[in-house]
């Protein structure tokens, strides 16, 4: 059985329950599922409202490197069954879902959670995507830490 | 001398005020070597060479890279998606 692999930028809203159903097989018992939304107000660090963030990719290296990540988790979870992973660009408000991580398995205790985590952080890591917050003091881009090394 | 695409990100790309160009550059041209290049002929990209990532072919490259013709090249900040 080939386990089904989803990865992809859209500019259309994500349907969380249309990709979890791309992702869940017969064999499936337990799906493990991220998802980021725009936060419209921030109290952690700096505290500042936010209006709206403005995303954008490099469409076809980031979709060659959520490929990467889907591979990794595999490599590292070889009991993970679907993989979805979803990047949502263009304009996003408050409350909006702007990223999907989910990952399926038999059952719930083989990695599947620590796989959709390993997801996340990866994706955030290596997948050439940016934003930029535009807020009531203004707008700026938001720049990640993350230097990537050779092979990644 | 070898015809590159080199495409610019974020940061990089309002520094630069285009999305994109294409430059002939030396054939044994390395990324070091590429971001001093731009460091020159482009002032306002000079502060954002420090810490900008480089791509050829879609994959990260690092100093000593040397960049093969008709590369598709990109420069970005380090990334920020979810």
């Amino acid at each position: 059985m080939t386990f089904p692999t989803i990865f992809s930028i859209t500019e259309d809203e994500i349907d969380l329950n249309d990709l979890l159903a791309k992702i869940t097989l017969t064999s499936t018992g337990a799906a493990a599922l991220f998802t980021g939304m725009v936060r419209g107000l921030t109290t952690r660090n700096a505290a500042h409202e936010t209006e709206y963030l403005e995303y954008e990719a490099y469409i076809p290296m980031a979709e060659a490197k959520m490929k990467q990540v889907a591979e990794e988790i595999r490599a590292k979870w070889p009991v993970v069954e679907g993989i979805a992973i979803v990047q949502r660009i263009g304009k996003l408000y408050p409350k909006t879902p702007t990223v999907l991580i989910a990952c399926t398995a038999a059952h719930r205790d083989t990695g599947v959670f620590e796989a959709a985590r390993y997801g996340i952080d990866r994706l955030k890591e290596i997948v050439p995507i940016w934003k930029k917050e535009f807020s009531p003091d203004g707008e700026f881009w938001v720049e990640g830490e993350y230097i990537p090394k050779a092979g990644e | 001398m070898n015809r590159v695409k080199l495409l610019f990100f974020a940061t990089l790309r309002d520094r630069a005020g285009t999305k994109s160009m294409e430059l002939d550059v030396p054939s044994d041209l390395t990324v070091q070597g590429l971001k001093h290049k731009i460091s020159h002929e482009y002032p306002t990209l000079k502060d954002s060479m420090k810490s900008v990532l480089v791509t050829i072919n879609r994959e990260y490259a690092f100093d000593e890279a040397v960049i093969p013709p008709d590369a598709e090249l990109a420069m970005f900040p380090p990334v920020s998606g979810g």
